[in-house]
C-alpha cells in the first residue's frame, strides 16, 4: 500500500486510523488482563506473535486459520455493506459442510467430486441464508434474528446428520466418514498442511473487491446500504439487492465450511467450526467492509487464534483470551468511529 | 391415551422453561418501548447467568448470586446504553458487540477461574416453592402454584409492566421516546433520563432471567447455558406486538415447544431411543422462525425503534 499513498483517499485513511486505533485499544486492555493474571503483556505478545509467525510450520498453520475467516467475512462484508445484518454464518458454514461433503462422498474421489462438492457446498449456505433473506424482503422480518435463530436449527441439524443418517461407521465419535483423499484440495506446500484453499480465498478478494467497486450490483449494495431513500428516488429493485446479498454472505460461508473439510479436517465433526461464522462479524467490520482491508484483518484474527494456543501452553493464559479479544475488538471498532470524530474536534488528530 | 399427570407435567415444565423467555422478553419490551432494539439482551442475560453463578458459588449463598446476576444484568445493559444513548451508535450492531464481548469474558473467566473451564455444581438451588393450600388444587396447583420464585416474579411482572408501560406518566413518556425521541425532548422529556431508565428496567429482568438458569434451573454454569433464549426473548417481543401480555402468550408458546421436545419420548412412548429423538433439539427454533412468518408479517413496533437519533449529523 506504500506506493499509492498519494491516492489514499481521506475516507480510506480515516477506516485505517479507525482500526489500527481498535486493534490499539484491544491490545492495552488485554495486556491489564495479562497483567492480573501475573502475566508479562510484552512477553506475552512476543510468544503469540512467535506461535502464529515463528517458522514455515506455524504460519503455514496460520495461513489455513485464516482461509476460512477470510471466505466467511468476504461474503459478510458485502451483506454488512448493503446494511444487512447476518449472524447466521455459523449455521450457513456448517450446511455447506454438510451437503458438500455427502456430494463429495457420494461422487466418490477424484476432481470431479471436489469441484462438485465446493459447487454444493456453497450453494448449501446460500439456500440456508435464502430462508431468512425471503423472510426479509417479502415479509419485513429482521434477518438478525432469523439468521441467528437458523444457526440452531442448522447445527442441530448437522449434528443429528453426523450422529445418525450419515454417522461414520468406523470411529467411535458421533462424525460424517471421511471425503476420498483424491477430492482433497491438494497441499501447496510440501512438508506443511498449507493447501489449495488458501489460494482460493486470496483469489476471492479482488473477485469480491471488483464485484463490489466494478458491477452496478456492487454499486446497488452501496446505496441501498448506505441511503436508502436515494435507491428509492433511483428506482432500484432494493428488495432483490438485499436479497442477492444476504444471499451471496450465505454462499461464501457454505464455501467456507466445504473447503474446511476438503482441505484439512476431510470429514464433517461438531467441532469443524470454533465460531468462524461470529469471527467473521468482527473482520468484515475491523476491515471496514473493504476486501483487502477484510483480508488484513483475518489475518489478524487468525494469529490471535493459533498465537494463543502456545500462549495457553507457555504462560498458562487460558485459550479463551481469543474470544475475550474478540468481543473487545468489536465494541472499540464501533467506539473508534465517535473516538476518532472527537479526537479531530480536538485537534489531535488531522485527517 | 395421554395421562393427566402426563399433561400436568408437560404444562409445568412449559411455565418453567417459559419462565426466562418471560422475564428477558418483558425486558426487551421496556427497551423497545423506549425505541431501542437491544440484541444485546442475549449478553445480558449471559452475564446475568455467569455473575449469578459466581456470586453464589464464592459468596456461598443464593441470594448473593440473585443479587449479582441483576447487577450483572444492568451492567450489560448499561454498557448497550453508553454505545447507543451516549455515542448514538447503530443499535444492532452495538448488541452484536455486547453479545460477543459477553460470550468472551464469560468464556475466558470460566477458564480462568476452574480448571479445565468446567464449571462446578452448586450445593443448593433456588428450588420450587409450593403456595401453601393452591398448590393443593388438582392440576392447577402443579402448574401454576408449585413452581420457583422466578416463576412467579415473571408471571405478577406481566400485569405490573402492562400498567407501568400504559398507564403511568412514565409509560406514556417512553413510549413517546418510542415513536420520535426527538419531538419527545422539544416536549421537555429528558431522552437520555428515560432511556437509560429502561435499559435499567431491562437489565434487572435479564439479569434475572439469565440468573434463574444457573441458580434455579440447572446448577452450574456453561458458556453455552443461555443458548439463543436472548434471540426468542426479541422474536417474542415481535410476536406479542410489543404488549406484556403478548410477551406471556409468546414464552408460553416456546416454552411448550421447548418442554415437548424435552418429553418427546414421555409423551410418545414409541418414539423414545428412536434417532429422530434428537432431532427435536432444534424444534424451539423452527417453531420462532414459523412463528414469525406467520405472527410477525408487516407488524410495526415503535417509530423509532432501531433508529439513530442522529444529533451529529
Amino acid at each position: 500500500m506504500g506506493a499509492n499513498q498519494l491516492t489514499v483517499s481521506r475516507g480510506t485513511k480515516r477506516s485505517i486510523v479507525k482500526a489500527l486505533l481498535s486493534v490499539a485499544l484491544t491490545l492495552a486492555v488485554t495486556s491489564v488482563v495479562f497483567l492480573i493474571n501475573n502475566v508479562n503483556p510484552v512477553i506475552a505478545f512476543i510468544y503469540l506473535f512467535q506461535g502464529a509467525f515463528g517458522d514455515i510450520n506455524l504460519l503455514s498453520e496460520t495461513l489455513i486459520r485464516m482461509t476460512p475467516i477470510l471466505i466467511v467475512s468476504l461474503g459478510l462484508a458485502v451483506s454488512f455493506k448493503c446494511k444487512i445484518w447476518n449472524i447466521g454464518a455459523e449455521g450457513q458454514l456448517y450446511i455447506g459442510a454438510m451437503l458438500g461433503t455427502i456430494v463429495a462422498i457420494g461422487i466418490g474421489g477424484g476432481f470431479l467430486s471436489l469441484v462438485a462438492a465446493l459447487v454444493i457446498g456453497a450453494i448449501g449456505g446460500l439456500l440456508w441464508a435464502a430462508g431468512p433473506a425471503l423472510m426479509k424482503v417479502k415479509l419485513g422480518i429482521n434477518e438478525v434474528i432469523t439468521t441467528f435463530l437458523m444457526n440452531f436449527v442448522g447445527i442441530y441439524l448437522v449434528q443429528w446428520m453426523i450422529s445418525y443418517p450419515f454417522r461414520s461407521p468406523d470411529t467411535y465419535f458421533p462424525e460424517s466418514a471421511a471425503i476420498p483423499s483424491s477430492s482433497a484440495l491438494a497441499v501447496i506446500l510440501p512438508g506443511t498442511r498449507l493447501h489449495m484453499g488458501v489460494a482460493l480465498a486470496l483469489a476471492l478478494v479482488p473477485v469480491v473487491y471488483f464485484l463490489l467497486e466494478r458491477t452496478t450490483f456492487g454499486f446497488k449494495v452501496k446505496v441501498v446500504g448506505e441511503n436508502p431513500e436515494a435507491a428509492r428516488y433511483g428506482g432500484m429493485a432494493i428488495g432483490k439487492t438485499i436479497f442477492v446479498s444476504l444471499i451471496f454472505s450465505g454462499l461464501l460461508a457454505g464455501l467456507a465450511g466445504i473447503t474446511e473439510v476438503m482441505g484439512i479436517q476431510f470429514r464433517v465433526r461438531g467441532s469443524l467450526s470454533p465460531g468462524y461464522g461470529f469471527t467473521g462479524i468482527v473482520v468484515a467490520l475491523l476491515g471496514n467492509n473493504n476486501p483487502l482491508g477484510v483480508a488484513l484483518a483475518s489475518l489478524f484474527l487468525a494469529a490471535i487464534m493459533n498465537g494463543s494456543s502456545t500462549l495457553a501452553w507457555t504462560m498458562n493464559i487460558p485459550m479463551g483470551i481469543v474470544d475475550l479479544m474478540q468481543g473487545l475488538l468489536f465494541i472499540f471498532v464501533l467506539a473508534s468511529e465517535p473516538l476518532v470524530r472527537l479526537l479531530e474536534r480536538r485537534g489531535v488528530l488531522k485527517l | 391415551m395421554i395421562e393427566w399427570i402426563v399433561i400436568a407435567g408437560l404444562a409445568a415444565a412449559t411455565l418453567r422453561v417459559a419462565a426466562p423467555l418471560l422475564l428477558a422478553s418483558l425486558g426487551e419490551t421496556i427497551a423497545e418501548r423506549g425505541g431501542m432494539l437491544n440484541l444485546g439482551v442475549q449478553g445480558a442475560m449471559l452475564v446475568g447467568a455467569f455473575s449469578g453463578f459466581m456470586g453464589a458459588y464464592f459468596a456461598g449463598s443464593l441470594w448473593l448470586g440473585l443479587a449479582s446476576a441483576v447487577i450483572g444484568g444492568v451492567l450489560t445493559t448499561l454498557l448497550f446504553g453508553v454505545l447507543v444513548i451516549n455515542l448514538d451508535l447503530d443499535q444492532v450492531v452495538s448488541g452484536l458487540a455486547i453479545n460477543l464481548l459477553a460470550s468472551g469474558l464469560t468464556l475466558y473467566f470460566t477458564r480462568v477461574l476452574f480448571t479445565g473451564g468446567v464449571s462446578p455444581y452448586l450445593g443448593d438451588l433456588f428450588g420450587p416453592m409450593p403456595i401453601p393450600i393452591l398448590s393443593g388444587i388438582p392440576f392447577l396447583g402443579e402448574v401454576l402454584f408449585s413452581q420457583t420464585g422466578f416463576v412467579y416474579l415473571g408471571l405478577l411482572s406481566v400485569p405490573l409492566i402492562y400498567v407501568l408501560l400504559t398507564k403511568t406518566t412514565f409509560g406514556l413518556r417512553l413510549r413517546s421516546i418510542g415513536e420520535d425521541p426527538v419531538i419527545a425532548s422539544y416536549l421537555g422529556i429528558n431522552v437520555l433520563k428515560m432511556r437509560y431508565a429502561a435499559l435499567l428496567a431491562e437489565g434487572v429482568l435479564a439479569g434475572l432471567a439469565g440468573g434463574m438458569l444457573t441458580i434455579s434451573m440447572f446448577n452450574t454454569f456453561d458458556p453455552r447455558i443461555v443458548a439463543a433464549r436472548g434471540f426468542v426473548a426479541v422474536s417474542i417481543v415481535i410476536l406479542g406486538r410489543w404488549n406484556p401480555w403478548g410477551a406471556l402468550a409468546g414464552s408460553l408458546l416456546f416454552g411448550f415447544t421447548e418442554a415437548l421436545s424435552l418429553r418427546i419420548g414421555v409423551i410418545f412412548p414409541e418414539l423414545s431411543g428412536a434417532s429422530i429423538n434428537q432431532l427435536f433439539a432444534l424444534l424451539p427454533y423452527l417453531v420462532a422462525l414459523i412463528a414469525l412468518v406467520v405472527g410477525g408479517r408487516g407488524v410495526r413496533g415503535p417509530a423509532s425503534l432501531g433508529k439513530r437519533i442522529g444529533r451529529e449529523r
